[in-house]
């Protein structure tokens, strides 16, 4: 969710200022005028990691890049590396747009993302063990009682339950952004079901193919490990009684889900089975499969359906994906679910202000990736300075999703801000404001030539009994000229990301 | 493996199949009669007779029946039907199959989605069915040379081979409906010409050459397609391989039947492989092809109740013995009857499935 950065002023056209044909891909190209551009440190002068790729990628004619991209695309639809389009009955499948221009990222820069996100998931793992056992942090009083215990992912059902290896969040994908100086920050945490990482993958697949000798020019360092790893991870935390080789599955909402793809493609890359709710039932609290042998012992649930529809005798009745007893078999401890269920606390929206004290409380550290600076205007002095700067700033109410109710600073009326001012002053706890922040920016193909687009980043960290920083990740770009939503379903693209090895 | 698993792998092969033998039978019929002056009628009904289509009231008209058979898509059999449903089953099983056959399943729904094939279409009606012919070759040759030959590809064969002999059993049954109204065309030019095409169509024009050629042409013909061990077609060949692949998922000998569906296809098998030409001829060779195709439809449930139905109680019952079974319950699981299948050749089961593929696309 990006709707709440505004965006700045983009500038014209690229090509319009320079005269003549452009012959080469970034003659031309113009940086955004404020954003931070992950290719270009001024204009026409690379950032040294990029240097090599600028010069490479840039002997390319524009009408060879257009060949290329027209390979890539034929790849994506050949091997039917579609998302659906649920508008359609007809089943309409499209691909997610796929620009050729990667998005790099120097090897210090990614060191430090890596432990940016081990530290904070380490802490988000503490604090979901914490608030459904003693309620430390709480009682505390370093993060609201009332804003934890009445989120609408809380699940009273985990109370008092330990996951194997008090493991929650087996799989995460934070998304981060790069503001305007450079530095890395976490929009938001996605500790539920996050998808997106068959695309990294299929990529970088397809960059290979397109691009053979780049790759053998740069240390990109590799992501083809990443279902591996989660399988290692996934057979890591299966119950103790299930033995040397435990029955790992992959649970899908179904084939006429957007990532079924993906459910698909991670299945078949881990070599587990791909299972829908109605091929596993619950017999005296242990989980089955049914196969054409009889009922199959399963260990543990690589779910990718939301806790709502997991168990219709514990959450909601009326679901058909899930599977009636699991949470018994769960609480039991015969079955493991990843990710575990109720952590979605842990990337709510109000929770999300209180990330970094729950690093310093849990593990007595400094957090080495920020947040967006947020205030919470629960905290009076916070609420004094967000009253006077109403115009900076963005507004949200935690209780709210989806961008409502939200007051964009910039773009306000004074009559606006003093409504709102009244509303927060009313009822303080219920808001909180985050300065507008310009997302960078990298090179992508546009109708008018390169343009500089917005991007974010989603890393994806696999935890079982360790955790792992897959070495690249997601990057989604805007399509839009001066947009910053990224989300595909909004007609978003993605690039692939490249975590260059030391020394380059 | 799965059981929903292995009902896509069945249902994928079924589909494919029968995209190619609705392009055969069209192909064939589209070139039979340019030599004779046979009424348009008489010509095209039985097409949709033998797709289980009864009651099309009014004059039929060539290029309607051939565009219903192959592009209309609320025809659960029509060709782009059949290849759409082939392809949603192949990407519901994308882990499970190669994915060598994913890609060229794919392509191939792509194809018949293109301006491409309806270009070809209009241009030349034999090449386009050629075509439709050489795709699934392509495709069953890539599946058997890249799909791992376990209990997936066991499903697949039973699937392909049930479907097949069901299909050559139905052109069979052209000839039935084509001669109802006129006894007296029986040994006539056009009578040779008719059991040519029926041969033709099934591939059967060359073998059949090769083996018989005196006595009856109509009876030679039947026998051939009905009773002949070897070509790959024959409805008695189609039925034992898809014993064989029965008995190759359970792992049961083939002389010793375990459960009912293999005690069903022990006994087709073994009246094909006793009884004569002559006799079914003598009985009615349209009731005997009915008998047939209503017993592979029976084979067809009863694969659906043994291995893809299976139920909690198989668990309970014998859980003491520690071998759990699957169960034979009459019931019909109401999860798999939402899937993409299409069960057997009458139009309403048809229509039926049709809507509720329908529904859940």
């Amino acid at each position: 969710m990006l709707a709440h950065y505004t965006p700045s002023r983009v500038s014209e056209s690229p090509q319009a200022a320079v005269p003549g044909p452009i012959r080469s891909l970034f003659d031309g190209y113009q940086c955004h005028p404020t954003a931070w551009d992950e290719l270009f440190a001024a204009p026409g002068r690379p950032h040294p990691h990029c240097e090599s790729l600028v010069s490479r990628q840039g002997e390319l004619t524009i009408s060879e890049f257009q060949h290329l991209r027209g390979n890539a695309d034929l790849v994506f639809i050949n091997q039917g590396i579609t998302f659906s389009v649920y508008a359609d009955r007809r089943g309409v499948e499209k691909i997610f747009p796929f620009d050729l221009i990667p998005r790099p990222v120097a090897a210090a820069e990614w060191k430090t993302i890596e432990s940016g996100l081990h530290q904070r998931i380490q802490a988000l793992n503490l604090f979901l063990f914490d608030i459904y056992n003693d309620q430390r942090i709480l009682k505390e009083g370093i993060v609201p009682a009332d804003l934890a215990l009445q989120s609408k992912a809380y699940r009273p059902e985990m109370v008092g339950f330990e996951p194997p290896g008090r493991q929650y969040l087996h799989v995460v994908g934070s998304d981060l952004v790069r503001d305007a100086t450079g530095k890395f920050l976490v929009l938001e945490d996605n500790g539920r079901t996050p998808s997106g990482v068959s695309y990294v993958l299929e990529n970088r697949v397809v960059m290979k193919k397109l691009f053979p000798k780049l790759f053998q020019r740069f240390r990109v360092r590799r992501v083809e490990d990443y279902p591996q790893r989660l399988r290692e991870a996934l057979g890591a935390v299966a119950p103790p009684a299930s033995g040397d080789s435990p029955c790992v599955v992959l649970l899908s909402p179904g084939p006429y889900n957007s990532a079924y793809f993906e459910h698909s493609f991670l299945a078949r890359h881990m070599g587990v089975e791909l299972v829908l709710g109605p091929d596993l039932f619950v017999h005296e609290d242990r989980v089955f499969l049914k196969t054409t042998r009889g009922p199959k012992r399963v260990d543990v649930i690589y779910r990718r359906l939301d806790d709502d529809f997991l168990d219709p005798e514990v959450f909601r009745s009326d679901s058909l994906l899930g599977v009636p007893g699991l949470m018994r078999a769960y609480r039991a401890g015969n079955v493991t679910l990843a990710n575990a269920v109720g952590t979605g606390v842990a990337d709510d929206k109000a929770i999300y202000p209180f990330v970094e004290e729950m690093i310093r409380f849990y593990l007595a550290e400094e957090p080495i990736l920020g947040n967006v600076p947020t205030y919470i205007c629960a905290r009076p002095t916070e609420l004094a300075y967000v009253l006077e700067h109403l115009e900076e700033l963005v507004v949200k109410p935690v209780a709210e999703s989806g961008g409502y109710g939200l007051l964009m600073g910039p773009s306000s009326t004074v009559a606006q801000r003093s409504e709102f001012a009244a509303k927060i002053r009313e009822n303080p706890r219920n808001y909180i404001a985050q300065p507008v922040v310009t997302l960078s920016t990298c090179p992508t193909w546009t109708d008018e030539g390169l343009a500089p687009r917005h991007v974010d980043l989603r890393p994806y960290v696999v935890s079982g009994t360790s955790s792992w920083v897959l070495p690249g990740g997601l990057t989604r770009t805007a399509l839009v000229k001066g947009s910053l939503v990224v989300n595909s379903s909004q007609g978003g693209g993605s690039k692939d990301t490249w975590v260059m090895e030391d020394g380059r | 493996m799965i059981s929903r698993v292995a009902e896509h792998c069945l249902w994928l092969s079924r589909y494919l199949e029968r995209a190619e033998n609705t392009a055969r039978i069209l192909e064939v019929n589209e070139t039979l009669l340019l030599d004779f002056d046979v009424p348009v009628e008489q010509q095209w009904r039985p097409l949709l007779i033998i797709s289980g289509i009864h009651d099309v009231p009014g004059e039929i008209d060539g290029e309607a029946v051939q565009n219903y058979l192959t592009w209309e898509p609320a025809n659960p059999s029509s060709i782009v039907s059949s290849i759409v449903a082939a392809r949603e089953n192949a990407r519901i099983i994308r882990e499970v199959i190669s994915a060598d056959m994913w890609e060229r399943i794919n392509y191939y729904h792509l194809w018949i989605k293109s301006d491409e094939a309806r270009l070809l279409y209009s241009r030349s009606r034999t090449e386009f069915y050629c075509q439709i012919k050489r795709m699934n070759q392509l495709i069953h040759g890539i599946t058997e040379g890249t799909m791992s030959h376990g209990e997936a590809w066991d499903f697949y064969l039973l699937g392909k081979y049930l479907e097949r002999g069901c299909q050559t059993a139905r052109i069979l049954d052209v000839k039935y409906h084509i001669l109802l109204p006129r006894p007296e065309l029986i040994g006539t030019p056009i009578d040779i010409a008719h059991w040519m095409a029926i041969l033709t169509s099934c591939s059967g024009y060359e073998p059949f050459h090769k083996k018989r050629l005196s006595g009856d042409l109509g009876i030679s013909v039947a026998d051939f397609l009905i009773l002949d061990p070897l070509f790959p077609r024959s409805v008695r060949y189609c039925v034992s391989r898809a014993q064989r692949a029965l008995h190759a998922i359970s792992g049961q000998p083939i002389s010793d039947p375990g459960n009912a569906v293999e005690h069903a296809i022990d006994t087709l098998v073994h009246w094909l492989n006793q009884v004569n030409i002559d006799e079914l001829v003598k009985s009615g060779l349209h009731e005997e092809l009915t008998q047939v195709v209503n017993q592979i439809h029976k084979i067809g449930e009863l694969v659906h109740l043994t291995y893809f139905d299976v139920q909690v109680g198989g668990l309970a019952e014998t859980s003491e013995s520690g071998l759990p079974s699957t169960s034979m319950s009459e019931e019909d699981d109401p999860a798999s009857v939402a899937k993409a299948r299409v069960s057997g050749s009458s139009s309403q089961s048809q229509s039926q499935a049709a809507q509720e593929f329908q529904s859940v696309s």
